[in-house]
């Protein structure tokens, strides 16, 4: 029941408070409360179902990853629920708003609960075609075209993620999620099938190099919207990645070299290019392809072979925890400094930076031990270079927090308003921030194969305030911290845009769009070239009128048949005819 | 196969008579009309019904009559058969409501409501046919009766539609005529399902049978609108709402598509069929069918074409999934026959509905139009999601088995073109929804052409509602006993355990 619950219940939320009156404050809580089955299937093992009647037989049920996912993605939901409430309350469009926001949530819990291919495909659709609606939110020319380069994307990820799925349901001769990847690492075409799911889910997870869709989309939602999309509905692509990735099945060193590489490229570049923007959002969204360039990293070296998938998924599944509560903070965050003031803003402060910290790994945060779990699976891989990916993996540090320290002076620039204010939707902002990435030291997440793998006897706590450790993750900070300070403060080293980004957000999809407009030039001369062709060419019918609009014709027939209604005629076919027939019938 | 059973004839009957006593009813005895319309649409159903349930209990129906020593005339029930009788019957119902409504007022009222019973009956006649002649008689009775139906408005416009119609699926009735005489000749009289006939003959005459399977194709892919048979089809779009879409989305082109089923599974068998290469050329046709259609419908801003366009290219899936042996694309054909029915009577409706409501015709009047007509274009919505292929609607159903079908065959570059045409569907169907649902209208007051409290008169409204839940549900509840999947499959795993 639970398991149904948790998909009906948003998607009546995003019915119901579609109709709610303006200047209420119910949809959030609403849709607060339709997060509870998810959160509570996130923290209590409840054993799976099947769905008999739905789809093509559905399954529902959860591993150590998705739970994880699972409880992540409730948390951010309910939060930006609550937070969207009150934010959006005087909004126009509140009510389409909400009804996207119900939708695409149900489609996000129901991919993470699915266990078969069928369902995961249909909430991952559904996921991807609702959010379209929170991208397109505010109807300015910037959020249409950026809405539409995300749906063109999102189906281009849907038509690869099709195909990779009928040939892992051929070769595995099951519908269930679970069989794929021994399937894959069987199969003799499983690189290729891995191939194609990794660019399916690549667009969403915003992977080099199908991420330029991200930096426009992400920012044109409202602030709750681009939390939960930043936050939790781009770690679906991550979820779909491992369910085909063999991870401890195969030895696949061009695909785990090929991911690494990337993933790197994704860590460093987009945060480097971030640095050029001048919208806290974009910033945010860069950061957001830098970081989930770190999961990739992640998942590359499983494809090496060595390390069990046992231990791998539930460590990438908590990097996604802390990344995704600390990057849904910052999110929300953007919409505070022009509405927070006074004392409060201290706590504001206080939040983005802890927030800011987290994502960067600093000392006494979750970022620091999920950081600490990569570093040990890249000390432990075989993976040749695995040194110097250590070394790229501190200076990633480094720009991460260069680039949201920009991120902080950009939101410090925002004139805060007089007076000791706070908007109602700080509570929920707050109520994110406890419940941030420190939860994935609890019990409650974190396996205790993975624990004993990862500290040995000595337990969590002795390495959380083990100093050694927190010094390692506190110099990079340090450094960035000191390099974006000195910047700002030198008038020579002060290059940073201020008005307008160096760069323009997207990169890529600018000599994407060039090319695709010469290309769509030189189609269309083609078409009316062809369709011109066709209407000088006669359809098959135009020939039957010739014939039979044609005078000789109708003249032979009108001839033929004052000829036919003589009276002999007809009787002496009459008289043909029923001899034939008596022949026949005989 | 000698038990004689009138439930067949009475199917027949209960839309056959009441279509001919509308015919003797006077022009404004409407009540009476509409009362025998909805009669004969509710019997049909509950008949159908009545007939499916035996049928599973394992009972047989048949009907035959003797026109001479052999040549009969025989209804016979199978399971296939009552699949394309329950959509025809279902739809006939609901689109009766949508034509009371649509038509209110209109003129020659009588002649619209006669002859398209009439239609319905040929259309259920092929779907209860026997054997091959019967079905060609059914055929032939179909072409004819739908001509009117498509001259209804009377407009020059519509008697040239009418006249290219006609020219279209005369020719093709010619050449099955010329196909069906043949088969008769030198396979005496099949009735459906004996395929050991053929397989005995194919070693003796190959030749004359590989002439006659693709007379027979050609003449049936008229109505299925195989390129480049398919001319007639968006030209017939000058017809009324109604006509589009029970005729145009089902029982005309269906009764082409259904013809191919019957030809490739039931008269010539699927191994011979395969055995003798029937099957690339049609694979060929249909996939270009699929993409051509598709191409052409991006370009048409006419509403009722571009959906035209649409149904060309979604009908040669059903030839697709024929062409590629494998219990799955068999069950992904023969589910789509149903499923491209729904969904493709939905947007029909739709159309339909605002340009009653609104006098929009073309898509780029289409801003805004969301707003006003939230639940038509919800259905409508529901509906392009199911032809592009997503789930949990119908189409992604069909498209499922298609695809897991052209893998398990090893017919890669059929996903291929799946691929291609989901592509196409969604870049000319999403943008229709995109001005619906995200586009300001032009205009702020538009007045309205139907009144109702409802956003446009309820009997225009309901059928759509119906078609779109019934769409989605025909994809969500798609494992469920009784589904339509679950039917076609059966269908499909008995075509290859025989």
């Amino acid at each position: 029941m639970i398991w149904f619950l948790t998909i009906v219940l948003p998607l009546l939320a995003a019915i119901l408070s579609a109709f709610l009156p303006a200047g209420r404050r119910g949809p959030g809580l609403i849709f607060a409360g339709a997060t509870l089955p998810a959160l509570w299937l996130g923290l209590v093992e409840v054993p799976g179902v099947t769905a008999q009647w739905f789809l093509l037989e559905s399954h529902f049920s959860l591993d150590t990853p998705r739970r994880i996912f699972l409880l992540l993605t409730g948390i951010l939901w309910a939060t930006a629920g609550l937070f969207a409430g009150s934010y959006l309350k005087d909004d126009a469009r509140r009510g389409e708003f909400s009804f996207y926001f119900g939708a695409a949530m149900a489609g996000n819990f129901g991919l993470l609960i699915s266990a078969e291919v069928a369902s995961f495909y249909t909430f991952f659709a559904l996921m991807t075609f609702a959010s379209y609606g929170l991208v397109i939110h505010s109807r300015t020319p910037s959020a249409r075209r950026a809405a539409r380069i995300y749906l063109v994307m999102a189906i281009i990820g849907e038509l690869f993620l099709i195909t990779a799925l009928y040939l892992a349901v051929q070769s595995a001769g099951s519908m269930l999620l679970a069989d794929i990847p021994a399937a894959l690492a069987e199969a003799p075409n499983g690189p290729f099938i891995f191939l194609l799911g990794l660019i399916g889910f690549g667009v969403k997870v915003g992977a080099i190099p199908l991420y330029f869709w991200l930096p426009l989309a992400h920012p044109a939602a409202p602030a709750p919207a681009s939390a939960v999309l930043s936050g939790a509905m781009i770690k679906a692509g991550l979820v779909g990645w491992m369910h085909f990735a063999p991870v401890g099945l195969v030895e696949w060193p061009s695909l785990s070299l090929l991911m690494v590489s990337l993933g790197f490229t994704a860590a460093l570049g987009a945060a480097i290019y971030g640095l050029t923007q001048v919208d806290p959002k974009t910033n945010l969204a860069y950061s957001s392809i830098s970081q989930m360039g770190v999961m990739t990293v992640l998942l590359g070296i499983g494809l090496y072979g060595g390390i069990p998938a046992g231990l791998l998924l539930p460590a990438i599944a908590l990097y996604a925890f802390n990344h995704g509560t600390a990057k849904a903070l910052l999110f929300m965050g953007t919409a505070l400094p022009a509405r927070v003031g006074g004392s409060w803003r201290i706590l504001m402060w206080v939040g983005l930076g802890l927030g800011v910290l987290a994502i960067a790994g600093g000392p006494l945060t979750g970022g620091l031990w999920t950081k600490y779990l990569l570093k040990t699976f890249l000390g432990e891989t075989s993976l040749p270079g695995a040194q110097t990916f250590l070394l790229l993996l501190t200076f990633s540090a480094i720009t991460t927090t260069l680039l949201l320290s920009r991120f902080l002076h950009l939101l410090h620039r925002i004139q805060a308003p007089s007076g000791n204010m706070a908007p109602a939707f700080l509570l929920p902002w707050i109520l994110l921030l406890l419940a941030g990435g420190w939860w994935t030291m609890t019990p409650a997440l974190l396996p205790t194969e993975l624990l004993n793998h990862i500290t040995g006897e000595k337990g969590i706590m002795a390495f959380f305030l083990n100093l050694l450790t927190n010094w390692a993750a506190l110099w990079p900070i340090t450094i960035g911290v000191l390099v974006m300070a000195f910047s700002l403060k030198f008038a020579t080293l002060n290059w940073w845009p201020t008005k307008n980004p160096l760069l323009p957000p997207g990169d890529f999809i600018h000599i994407i769009l060039l090319a695709g407009d010469l290309f769509a030039k030189l189609f269309r001369n083609g078409i009316s070239l062809l369709e011109s062709g066709m209407q000088s060419l006669q359809g098959p019918e135009k020939i039957f009128y010739r014939i039979s609009d044609n005078k000789r014709t109708s003249q032979i027939s009108a001839s033929a048949e004052t000829l036919l209604r003589r009276w002999e005629f007809v009787g002496i076919g009459f008289f043909i005819f029923f001899l034939t027939m008596f022949l026949l019938l005989r | 196969m000698e038990t004689t059973s009138l439930l067949p004839l009475l199917i027949l009957i209960s839309s056959l008579v009441p279509g001919l006593l509308i015919l003797l009813l006077r022009e404004e005895q409407v009540a009476l009309r509409t009362f025998l319309n909805l009669f004969g649409a509710v019997a049909k159903v509950g008949l159908i019904a009545w007939v499916f349930a035996g049928y599973l209990r394992g009972e047989e129906y048949n009907f035959i009559f003797r026109l001479a020593p052999d040549l009969t005339f025989a209804l016979r029930v199978d399971q296939l058969g009552l699949f394309f009788a329950s959509l025809s019957s279902v739809l006939w119902l609901v689109t009766t409501l949508y034509a009371i409504g649509y038509l209110e007022g209109g003129q020659h009222r009588r002649r619209f409501f006669a002859f398209f019973s009439l239609c319905v009956t040929a259309s259920t006649g092929i779907a209860l046919s026997g054997n091959v002649i019967t079905f060609f008689v059914f055929y032939e009775f179909l072409t004819l009766s739908t001509y009117p139906l498509v001259v209804h408005r009377g407009t020059d416009k519509a008697v040239e539609a009418g006249r290219t119609y006609l020219w279209y699926t005369i020719g093709g009735g010619t050449v099955l005529f010329l196909g069906v005489v043949g088969l008769f000749v030198v396979a005496g009289p099949i009735y459906f399902g004996q395929t050991e006939i053929i397989e005995s003959l194919i070693s003796v005459s190959p030749t004359q049978l590989t002439i006659l399977f693709f007379l027979i194709l050609a003449g049936l892919g008229v109505k299925a609108a195989i390129f480049p048979l398919h001319g007639w089809l968006p030209i017939s779009m000058v017809a009324p709402a109604p006509v589009s879409a029970l005729l145009h989305a089902v029982a005309v082109v269906k009764a082409g598509a259904f013809g191919i089923v019957r030809l490739v599974y039931d008269v010539f068998g699927i191994g011979i069929a395969e055995q003798m290469n029937f099957l690339t050329p049609l694979a060929v046709f249909a996939a270009f069918t699929i993409l051509y259609g598709s191409v052409r419908a991006l370009f048409q801003d006419d509403f009722k074409k571009r959906l035209a366009f649409s149904t060309v290219s979604q009908l040669s899936y059903i030839g697709l999934g024929i062409a590629i042996p494998g219990v799955l694309s068999s069950t992904g054909a023969i589910v789509h026959l149903v499923h491209q029915g729904i969904m493709k009577i939905t947007m029909f409706f739709a159309a339909g509905n605002i340009a009653e409501t609104y006098g929009y015709y073309k898509i780029s009047q289409l801003n805004g139009i969301g707003r006003r007509m939230p639940l038509t274009m919800g259905a409508f919505t529901i509906a392009v999601f199911g032809m592009i292929g997503l789930p949990p609607v119908a189409g992604f159903i069909s498209k499922w088995y298609l695809g897991l079908g052209a893998v398990e065959a090893g017919s890669y570059w059929v996903v291929l073109v799946l691929l291609a045409s989901s592509a196409l569907n969604a870049a000319y169907f999403l943008p229709i929804v995109y001005r619906a649902w995200f586009c300001e209208p032009e205009h702020e007051a538009v007045p309205r052409l139907r009144s109702g409290r409802l956003e446009t008169q309820a009997l225009l409204l309901i059928p759509v509602v119906v078609t779109g839940i019934l769409s989605l549900a025909a994809g969500v509840f798609a494992a469920v006993a009784g589904s339509p999947l679950s039917i076609a499959r059966e269908i499909a795993e008995k075509l290859y355990l025989l």
